[in-house]
C-alpha cells in the first residue's frame, strides 16, 4: 500500500496519471466529438434521430451529395483564395515586419508589442471594425484609396461578388499579420549576428545575406508558420458572420462557414459533418508538414 | 618587405555615444607581418580589428588597406577575411559549401571552386570532412574550417578575433604554432586580437599592447619584454608577473630605497634624480635565490611550488614577491633566502606617471 501511494506522489504511477489525465482531456473533448463526426457523415441524420446513435447508413451519399452542390466548386475556389491569400499576405508582410523590428531603433520592441493588438481581439470586434473600414460609401480604405489616387469611383468590397471574399482575406490578413511576425521575430533573432558579419566579410550583399543565410536558417520556422497558418486559416470563422455572412450569392463562402451553414442553419448536420471531413484531409496534411518540420530543427 | 604597408591606421578614433572606445590609434602594418593587439578586456582591441574588417565604422581618423582608404567602405568591399571566436560557421552548410561560400557568391565556376577548396582541405587537413556539418565536428575541426574559410579566398589580410579561446589548453598551444606556420606559408598579412599575452608574444612579429583604447607601447615581443615602457606594459608582459614594489631614489641618485622589509638600497645601475618617488619592478626569473641570509633582499619564504622544471618562491612581507628559479631547489617555506638582482634588470617606473624611467 505504500509502495503504490509512494509510486503515486513520486515515480511510475505520477507519471502514468500526468499521461492520463491529458490523454483523458484530448480523448473526451478532442478524439470522440472527432470520431463522431465521421460517423455522422456516414449516416442520414435529421431531426428525429439526432438523438440517438443508430441512424441509418448512408454510405458516400452524403460526399456526394455535397460535392454536387451547385455551389460547392465556388466555395472551394473561395476557401482556396481565402487560404492562400491569407497565409500570403500574413507571410509575406509579417516577414517584412519581423525584419523591420529586428533593426534597432527607438521604441523598436514596444511598437512591435503594440502590434499584439490584433491578436488579442476578438475575432467579431475585429470583424465588424474592417466592417467598417471595408464599408463602400463612408468606409476608410476606400477614402485612403481614393485619396492617393488609385481607385476613382466606389470599390463596394462587401457586396461587389468579386472582392467580398477578398474583404474578408484583407481583414484576416491584418488578425494574423501579429502572430506571423512574432513567430518570425523569434526566428530571427535565434540567428547569431556573427554569421551575418561573417557573410559580409566573405562579400555577400543584402539580398545574398537574406537568401543564403536567413532563409535556410529559418526553414523550420517557416515551415511552422506556414503551416499553423494554414491550420489557423482554416478555423477562421468569426470574420464570415461579421463582415460579409458569405454573401453575396455565396461569393464569399468558404468552407468552414459552409459546413456551419448546412449544420445549424439548414439543421442538415450530416452535410454540416461532410464538409468539415472534407477539410479534416487538407488540415491533416499541415499538421503533418507541422510536425515534421518543428522536428527536424537545423541548428548549428 | 614592400615600402607600402599592408594596413595603415593614422590617427583613428571611435566613439559609442560618449564612451571613447579608440583613441588617436596609429598603426602600420607591413606586407607579410603578424601583428598581435594584446590587452585586457575591454581595452578597444576587438573594437579596433573589427574597425579594419568594417564592421564597426570609425569616427576619426584614416584607414588604408594596401595603399587605398577605407573609410565609409562596407566589409564586403575590403577584401579581408575574419576568424571569429565563435568560428561562425554556417550551420546549414557542409564543410565545403561553407569553404566555397564566399567563391559561389562571386559566381566562381563549380569545378574551379570545387578545386579550391580541396586544395585548401589539404593545406589543413580538413579532407575527410567535406561533407559534414559543422554540428558534426569538433572544436578543433570547426577551428580549421573557420581558417580554411578564410585561406581560400587569398585576402589582402587575415584578422583573428580570439580564435583559440575556446580551445582546450593542449590543441591551443599546437593551433598556435599552425596559425603562426600556415601564416609563414602563405605570406599572409595577419592581425591577432589576444588578450593571452603568451599567444601575443610566441606568435607575432609585432606585439601591440593596449589599454581604455590607447596604444601602450608596440614593438618585437622581447623589446616589450626588455624594455616596457609603462608599467601597464611591464605587468602585462611576462608571465608569471613582474613584481611592483613602491621605493624612493637615494641620495646618491645611484640606489633605491624599497618600502620592503630585509632590503639594503638596491643598485639601479643609473643616476636618477634623489628622492624622486619611484616603483620598482623586478621580474621573477630575474631574481637569484641562494638560501642563508646573505644577498640584496632577505626575507622568510612563505609558499615553494615546484612544477618540476620551474620552483616558485613567494616570499613573505607586503607586497609579496614572486621568485622563479630554474629546475629543483632545497628551500623550502619558512627558510629565509637571500635574493639578488643585476642592477640592468632593475626596471624603475616614475610612481606618478607609471612611464619607464
Amino acid at each position: 500500500m505504500r509502495r503504490i501511494l509512494s509510486s503515486i506522489t513520486d515515480g511510475k504511477g505520477f507519471d502514468l496519471i500526468m499521461v492520463g489525465m491529458t490523454m483523458l482531456f484530448l480523448f473526451a473533448l478532442a478524439g470522440v466529438p472527432l470520431v463522431y463526426n465521421v460517423v455522422m457523415s456516414f449516416q442520414q441524420v435529421d431531426m428525429f434521430n439526432l438523438n440517438t446513435f443508430s441512424r441509418p447508413f448512408a454510405g458516400f451519399e452524403n460526399y456526394v451529395a455535397i460535392v454536387s452542390q451547385p455551389e460547392f466548386w465556388l466555395v472551394i475556389r473561395n476557401t482556396a483564395i481565402f487560404v492562400f491569400g491569407s497565409i500570403a499576405g500574413q507571410f509575406i508582410f509579417g516577414f517584412a515586419l519581423a525584419i523591420f523590428f529586428m533593426l534597432s531603433f527607438p521604441f523598436a520592441s514596444t511598437i512591435r508589442g503594440l502590434f499584439l493588438v490584433s491578436w488579442v481581439m476578438p475575432g467579431l470586434v475585429v470583424g465588424a471594425l474592417w466592417g467598417w473600414i471595408l464599408a463602400g460609401d463612408f468606409g476608410v480604405l476606400n477614402a485612403i484609396l481614393r485619396g492617393l489616387g488609385i481607385i476613382d469611383g466606389t470599390m463596394f468590397w462587401k457586396s461587389d461578388p468579386n472582392l467580398s471574399i477578398w474583404a474578408v482575406t484583407i481583414a484576416n490578413i491584418w488578425l494574423g499579420l501579429a502572430f506571423n511576425m512574432m513567430l518570425l521575430s523569434v526566428g530571427l533573432a535565434g540567428i547569431p549576428r556573427d554569421l551575418y558579419e561573417a557573410a559580409e566579410l566573405d562579400g555577400a550583399n543584402g539580398w545574398q545575406r537574406f537568401t543564403t543565410i536567413t532563409l535556410p536558417m529559418m526553414r523550420s520556422t517557416i515551415g511552422a508558420v506556414l503551416a499553423l497558418g494554414l491550420i489557423y486559416t482554416l478555423q477562421q470563422f468569426d470574420l464570415f458572420p461579421a463582415i460579409t455572412e458569405g454573401g453575396p450569392a455565396n461569393s464569399s463562402n468558404v468552407a468552414q462557414y459552409w459546413a456551419w451553414q448546412w449544420s445549424f442553419q439548414l439543421f442538415d448536420f450530416a452535410k454540416g459533418a461532410t464538409v468539415s471531413m472534407m477539410m479534416l484531409i487538407f488540415v491533416l496534411v499541415a499538421s503533418i508538414v507541422y510536425v515534421r518540420s518543428t522536428r527536424h530543427e537545423v541548428r548549428g | 618587405m614592400s615600402a607600402q604597408p599592408q594596413i595603415e591606421l593614422v590617427g583613428i578614433d571611435k566613439h559609442y555615444g560618449t564612451f571613447h572606445a579608440l583613441k588617436n590609434i596609429d598603426l602600420i602594418i607591413p606586407k607579410g607581418q603578424f601583428v598581435a593587439l594584446v590587452g585586457p578586456s575591454g581595452c578597444g582591441k576587438s573594437t579596433l580589428l573589427r574597425s579594419i574588417a568594417g564592421l564597426e565604422s570609425i569616427t576619426g581618423g584614416t584607414m588604408k588597406i594596401a595603399g587605398e582608404v577605407m573609410n565609409g567602405v562596407p566589409p564586403r568591399k575590403r577584401d579581408v577575411a575574419m576568424v571569429f571566436q565563435s568560428y561562425a560557421l554556417y550551420p546549414h552548410m557542409t564543410v565545403e559549401q561553407n569553404l566555397t561560400y564566399s567563391l559561389r557568391l562571386k559566381r566562381v565556376p563549380r569545378s574551379e571552386a570545387r578545386k579550391a577548396a580541396d586544395e585548401v582541405a589539404k593545406t589543413i587537413g580538413l579532407q575527410q570532412l567535406m561533407h559534414r556539418y559543422p554540428r558534426e565536428l569538433s572544436g578543433g575541426q570547426r577551428q580549421r574550417v573557420a581558417m580554411g574559410r578564410a585561406i581560400i579566398r587569398h585576402p589582402k589580410a587575415f584578422l583573428f578575433d580570439e580564435p583559440l579561446s575556446n580551445l582546450d589548453a593542449a590543441l591551443r598551444v599546437h593551433m598556435r604554432k599552425e596559425i603562426r606556420a600556415l601564416h609563414d606559408r602563405l605570406g599572409a598579412t595577419s592581425v591577432y586580437v589576444t588578450h593571452d599575452q603568451i599567444e601575443a608574444m610566441t606568435m607575432a612579429d609585432h606585439v601591440v599592447v593596449m589599454r581604455d583604447g590607447v596604444i601602450e607601447q608596440q614593438g618585437s615581443p622581447l623589446a616589450l619584454y626588455d624594455t616596457p615602457a609603462t608599467r601597464f606594459v611591464a605587468g602585462f608582459i611576462g608571465s608569471p608577473a613582474m613584481n611592483f614594489i613602491p621605493g624612493t631614489i637615494a641620495d646618491d641618485g645611484q640606489h633605491v630605497t624599497l618600502e620592503l622589509e630585509g632590503v639594503a638600497a638596491l643598485p639601479i645601475g643609473r643616476s636618477l634624480e634623489p628622492s624622486r618617488k619611484v616603483i620598482v619592478g623586478l621580474r621573477p626569473e630575474h631574481i637569484e635565490a641562494t638560501p642563508g641570509k646573505s644577498g640584496q633582499i632577505v626575507l622568510p619564504v612563505s609558499v615553494v611550488e615546484s612544477t618540476g622544471s620551474l620552483t616558485y618562491l613567494t616570499t613573505d612581507g607586503a607586497p609579496e614577491l614572486t621568485v622563479v628559479i630554474t629546475g629543483r631547489s632545497d628551500i623550502r617555506s619558512r627558510d629565509t633566502v637571500g635574493l639578488n638582482i643585476a642592477p640592468e634588470r632593475v626596471h624603475i617606473f616614475d610612481a606618478e606617471t607609471e612611464r619607464a624611467l
